[in-house]
């Protein structure tokens, strides 16, 4: 069977900063209600131009999940590992709270959660990917500014935008090849 | 190496200690209901929106609450508050068990009771107060709810006519503008609209499905979002177009549009002479309203209300001046929502696709019910104040009034359904003041906030996803019926309103019981017996809809529900009544030099003053603060962060300073729901300031709406 | 020195070196029973803090020492070869100290034992240092052994060995850093190889401390080949310091030139932001320019001024590890406030983790001095 690509598309004109992809993944993937603690989150950009002329937008982000993701070559005991279809995981069990691959992150993406003592960080709510659903930030948003499907496949919604549209990934200088895709 | 040894040894029991710790900290030590693993289909009630909602319960712990993507309304989405209902259940802030106060009032201090003599208290205290001061002379306080209905049922079983309700301190105002107008407030089908103005509706955050979720669909290009707004909200950072318009002058820019809509000829003639009366007697009147006048009104350029006025009426029918829920700004509300209601019939949106549509419901059958008749029963409290009063939610301004002033009679009594006046009511120095006054005070709620705090008697509500609710017949442009199931069993004790209201009406005799003698099952088969199909789909969807799409024009052709049967833009009532029949405009009272506006808003993430003590969403906002420009903030040396006195004619509040360019320079902005008096609101107590506290309790006098937007306050540092 | 003058100041100085490690041993009790998260002042966005630089701090003092000391039994340069026994035992403890350290910040350094072996990560820069630390310690006793049974050939052998470890070990450290190219500040060839410098340059400054207090603390004369090793010693780290000083204004000149983003800000918080006490007066003044001139002076170049300067270098550089590891995270992957464009994280100590450092430190003085009064770490004479 081919292997999937697991891929976000996301529509910021779309967002209005609600939250509401951050408290679903909360509670959905059972984090803990500490500062520091949050595997996605939604960022106001600058304030464009000045009163009473003014913009802003907002930009939602969590880990995006790279194609050459730096976290997986620094971990020492590879509990970091990226699995068949695209998707970077911890093993909770190896991971010794070094902390290197929260250093080498170039996204902030992820954090050490004490309650499972591991380094903790979006999974594409993979709990729920493999069992038809989508990750929960993608079913919850009000707006709809989230797509989520498989890259591998030319006819899924997230090829299709990504055809249709020009997009941009965070820091593509670096060459991680993030898995998250912003419309432009 | 000695120091590698002991951190070898101590990391050891270190990491079984923390194992412990957290398991503690799990949800899986709470009492679990037997409910077992299952997905249940429910309506959300951390809003007014009551989106459709799936909750996951494993191992009879609710895990995570999904949208129900069978719920057109919602478009299949749940927001920041719907998915942190959880912490409505599990919260250990909730009410567990019925209290007593045992302290004074506010001091907090209860003890538990049992449930037959916390009822049979309230019982005999309502009792006391009939004696003596008439079934009138208890309240009944409540809001919006699935079982609210069982709460007012009560109320006029009991005998009282005094039933307070919130649309008072929310939209009374718009009902009654667009009601003049139209015989009805309708719904704007923001979906298919093309043009949109939204003037003080911060759909972004102050979130109503599906308008919030339409506004922003329509691939670019044809769709056009013009917003209206003091502050640079989140709506504003996704309209097309912001102005900061200058608050209470919303009037001024809606006469210069239709002052250039008529005068242009761009009004629809044809809906004009068919559809409405007193078209001939607004062209006078709007004469001098031009958009170079209005310009120097509300600060916003006549060419770009020129203009806007010649896009509005190009894209009509499919163009919306969208009126917005809370309409409790300013005292000529009423009339302003008249004037928006005028301008929207003149472009021809009624009653099509793209326009303004008429709510529709699918009809339930009603509860049956006999209420005793009582003797020597006065009217209402405040009858005669407001010009158009609502029979059933009357006006918390003149009702708080005349309880202080203890006229005509006096209010010794008050009883609280799921509202909490201490929070959203303006000027909450005399809302203590009115229920230090009562001689009983009993809130039914399902958290300690601050009525609950200040009541006699608290009993603990079941929390929305522990109860069966009655099926609800949700109307608007597409009617829809929903229910709730309960999810997990009643925590602690807590139960459901209906029980509540079934034992305290046995107590109060079988008469008043027989109206409350059925079980949950039974009730709905009673809602449904002419339509049973709707159990079914409920069963299977979680929602029931006659149509997935809007029915547009059923009211074509046929007459409105207005005294000429048409749309009244002159309106003849309100002229019989000694009140402008046509919309005049008056300048918004000003401050002194130095003092700001006072205006209120809402987040996404909060509701009203309900949620703040959530874990989830404190952890969002864990205070308010008082918002003021920053050219404002370094003429007077504020820098942000910084602590600041806010002080109104009423009272003083303690405040975190934002700086930000995103309000006008004339205006200051705080969220609401926080400076609560309750320590029962662990999370919150302590934090932030009250704006209730600080808004006087100025009124719109046609409707009773409270006008909440007129306070001006000091800034100076602490 | 009188006997009751000698005893006075032994029960001080062990004193406090045992005041130093009950508060290390509270400070880990603490740590233990409260968790990371509530103990450290380490966030997602700073998670390494001192206790990294702490362990930085020793692992390159080691490093150094051993590099150092090579001059002598492994390239045979002559004056060197009497401090061969003591440069290994002091590079040995350090290493430990710096391993007790990293203990504390790792979350499950257990696991750390079992899985580095298991399922191990060979292009993980921290693997590497692991491994090669690890091998490095084994050949630090394997020599002290050499070196207490007079082994004087296998002592080369494995000195040679060692020192290419060190190497290494060392540069791959720096690499640790210098391979993340998240971090403006940190990437590229730089650090690697500035570790090796300041390796040699710690080794020097410790080496300096080591002689000079063994003999003055014991109320003894320095013989004259100690004193001339100081001299030596003394011209060497003054050239080691010379290419250190050219090495940090061509580090921080380019860092201000072109204001990259990343790097200027972390070089700006060095130069005139929040690490600029750190910067100026710990690491510029007290590290490196009064100890170059100190050794730069022939007047000042004595025995006194050389060990003056290595305490003087030794505690700039402390502070420049510290600077290094926190300079590189107080830019934040994605701007955190709305308001700020590039904002600066703040990021202080707390209470346990200085608790660590100071009884890491007061430990690691407390066994060397322990174990020079009971063995003798004199090299005997060659025959």
């Amino acid at each position: 069977m081919k292997k999937k690509r697991f891929a976000m598309v996301l529509d910021t004109r779309k967002c209005i900063d609600c939250k509401a992809c951050t408290i679903a993944c909360k509670t959905e993937n059972h984090i803990p209600l500490i500062e520091d603690n949050y595997r996605n989150w939604v960022m106001e950009e600058p304030l464009r131009g000045k009163y009473p002329r003014l913009g802003q937008s907002f930009t939602p982000g969590q880990c995006m999940q790279c194609s050459n993701p730096p976290c997986e070559r620094v971990c020492p005991t590879s509990a970091t590992y990226v699995n068949g279809d695209g998707v970077v995981l911890v093993d909770d069990k190896k991971c010794i709270g070094c902390k290197y691959c929260i250093t080498a992150c170039p996204y902030d993406a992820r954090f050490y959660n004490e309650e499972i003592g591991a380094v903790d960080k979006c999974t594409f709510c993979i709990q729920r990917i493999y069992k038809g659903r989508l990750p929960a930030c993608v079913e919850t948003c009000p707006t709809k500014v989230r797509v989520f499907g498989d890259l591998n496949d030319p006819d899924s919604d997230v090829s299709r935008l990504l055809r249709k549209y020009p997009h941009r990934v965070k820091k593509p200088e670096i060459g991680t090849q993030p898995s998250l895709f912003y419309l432009m | 190496m000695l120091l590698s040894a002991c951190a070898a040894a101590g990391v050891g029991t270190g990491l079984v200690g923390k194992r412990f710790q957290s398991l503690a900290l799990a949800k899986h030590t709470i009492p679990i209901s037997d409910l077992g693993n299952r997905d249940v289909f429910t309506s959300c009630g951390m809003c007014v929106n009551k989106c459709g909602v799936i909750a996951r319960v494993r191992n009879g712990v609710i895990e995570k609450l999904d949208p129900n993507p069978h719920f057109l309304k919602s478009r299949g989405m749940l927001c920041a508050r719907g998915n942190a209902g959880i912490d409505a259940v599990y919260s250990p802030d909730r009410l567990k068990h019925p209290m007593i106060r045992t302290g004074k009032r506010g001091e907090g201090k209860f003890r538990r009771a049992t449930w037959d003599e916390a009822l049979d208290l309230v019982v005999k205290n309502l009792s006391n107060l009939a004696d003596k001061y008439t079934r009138a002379g208890t309240v009944f306080v409540s809001t919006e709810g699935f079982q609210e209905h069982f709460f007012t049922t009560f109320a006029e079983c009991y005998g009282s006519p005094n039933t307070l309700r919130h649309p008072s301190l929310c939209l009374a105002s718009n009902i009654q503008g667009f009601g003049a107008t139209y015989g009805t407030n309708p719904t704007p089908d923001v979906l298919n609209a093309d043009y949109i103005i939204m003037s003080g509706a911060n759909r972004s955050e102050a979130l109503v499905t599906p308008d919030s979720i339409d506004m922003l669909t329509g691939d670019g290009g044809r769709r056009k979002l013009v917003y209206l707004d003091p502050r640079f909200t989140k709506t504003a950072a996704k309209a097309d177009e912001w102005f900061p318009i200058r608050p209470g002058t919303d009037m001024a820019f809606i006469l210069a549009m239709i002052n250039v809509v008529v005068k242009e000829n761009l009004y629809n003639h044809k809906v004009v002479e068919k559809q409405t009366v007193g078209f001939d007697k607004l062209v006078p009147h709007i004469e001098t309203y031009t958009p170079e006048w209005a310009a120097t009104k509300c600060e916003i350029p006549a060419a770009d209300i020129r203009r806007i006025a010649r896009e509005f009426a190009m894209a009509a029918p499919k163009a919306v001046y969208y009126q917005g829920r809370r309409s409790s700004f300013f005292d000529n509300d009423t009339q302003m929502r008249r004037a928006m209601a005028i301008l929207n019939a003149v472009v021809g949106n009624w009653d099509t696709k793209g326009g303004m549509v008429p709510n529709s419901r699918i009809p339930l059958q009603g509860h049956e019910y006999v209420a005793p008749y009582y003797e020597d029963v006065p009217d209402r409290l405040e009858n005669g104040t407001a010009s158009y009063l609502s029979e059933k939610d009357g006006s918390w301004k003149y009702f708080r009034d005349r309880v202080l002033e203890g006229k005509p009679y006096p209010v010794k009594g008050m009883m609280v359904y799921k509202q909490n006046p201490l929070v959203s009511v303006a000027n909450r120095g005399k809302t203590l003041k009115m229920m230090e006054q009562m001689e009983f005070i009993c809130t039914i709620d399902i958290t300690m906030n601050d009525t609950a705090y200040y009541s006699d008697v608290i009993l603990p509500e079941a929390t929305y996803l522990e109860r069966e609710d009655p099926i609800e017949s949700l109307g608007g442009i597409l009617p829809m019926v929903v229910w709730r199931e309960p999810v997990i069993k009643p925590m602690y004790e807590s139960r459901s309103n209906l029980w509540i209201i079934q034992q305290l009406a046995k107590r109060m005799g079988d008469e008043i019981y027989a109206s409350f003698n059925f079980t949950m099952k039974e009730y709905r088969e009673h809602q449904t017996k002419n339509n049973p199909e709707i159990l079914k789909v409920l069963k299977e969807k979680g929602v029931y809809y006659e149509k997935e799409t809007p029915t547009y024009g059923t009211t074509l052709g046929k007459k409105l529900r207005t005294r000429s049967g048409k749309i009244e833009i002159y309106s003849e009532k309100y002229a019989k009544k000694g009140l402008d029949p046509l919309p005049v405009y008056n300048d918004p009272t000003n401050g002194s030099t130095g003092q700001y506006r006072l205006i209120l808003g809402r987040n996404a993430y909060m509701t009203h003053g309900t949620t703040a003590n959530n874990a989830y969403l404190s952890e969002l906002m864990p205070e308010n603060h008082i918002w003021l420009h920053s050219s404002e903030a370094k003429k007077k040396g504020f820098r942000d962060g910084q602590m600041v006195k806010v002080k109104s004619p009423i009272a003083t509040e303690m405040l975190r300073l934002q700086v930000t360019e995103k309000i006008r320079p004339d205006c200051v902005y705080l969220s609401h729901g926080f400076g609560v008096l309750s320590r029962g609101q662990s999370r919150i107590f302590g934090k932030g300031g009250s704006d209730a506290a600080l808004i006087e309790d100025k009124v719109e006098p046609i409707s009773g709406n409270m006008a909440m937007h007129q306070t001006f306050v000091d800034i100076t540092s602490i | 020195m009188t006997a009751i003058t000698k005893n006075f100041r032994n029960i001080i100085g062990f004193s406090l070196l045992g005041a130093g490690m009950l508060i290390g041993l509270i400070a880990v009790g603490y740590v233990l029973m409260v968790g990371h998260s509530h103990a450290y002042n380490l966030t997602r966005e700073i998670p390494w803090g001192i206790l990294i630089s702490t362990y930085v701090f020793f692992a390159v003092s080691c490093s150094g020492l051993c590099l150092v000391s090579s001059l002598g039994h492994v390239f045979g340069v002559q004056e060197f070869e009497v401090i061969g026994k003591r440069a290994i035992l002091v590079a040995i403890l350090t290493l430990l100290t710096g391993f007790g350290v990293i203990a504390m910040e790792l979350n499950h350094p257990f696991r750390m034992a079992i899985w580095v072996i298991l399922s191990p990560n060979l292009s993980s820069a921290i693997w590497w240092m692991g491994t090669l630390y690890g091998l490095y310690l084994v050949l630090l006793c394997i020599e002290l052994y050499a070196f207490m049974t007079e082994k004087h050939r296998l002592a080369s052998m494995v000195g040679l060995i060692g020192f290419m470890v060190a190497i290494s070990a060392c540069s791959n450290l720096g690499a640790v850093f210098g391979l993340l190219d998240a971090r403006p500040f940190w990437h590229g060839a730089y650090l690697p190889i500035f570790f090796i410098l300041s390796a040699f340059v710690s080794g020097s400054a410790l080496l300096a401390l080591i002689i000079y207090f063994n003999h003055s603390l014991r109320g003894m004369e320095m013989p004259p080949q100690y004193k001339n090793l100081m001299i030596t010693l003394g011209r060497l780290q003054a050239l080691f310091l010379g290419i250190l000083i050219f090495f940090v204004v061509w580090r921080t000149i380019p860092g201000l030139y072109a204001k990259h983003t990343g790097i200027y800000e972390a070089t700006t918080a060095t130069v005139s932001g929040n690490l600029s006490t750190n910067f100026w007066f710990f690491k510029v003044l007290i590290g490196l320019a009064i100890p170059f001139f100190l050794l730069v002076n022939r007047s000042t170049r004595t025995p006194f001024g050389v060990m003056s300067a290595g305490l003087l270098t030794t505690v700039g550089i402390f502070f420049m590890r510290y600077d290094m590891v926190i300079a590189g995270q107080i830019v934040p992957m994605r701007p955190l406030h709305q308001n700020a464009a590039t904002d600066i994280l703040h990021y202080i100590p707390s209470a346990a983790e200085m608790g660590i450092v100071i009884g890491s430190v007061c430990a690691c003085l407390f066994f060397y001095v322990l174990i020079e009064r009971r063995f003798d770490l004199n090299p005997i004479e060659h025959k």
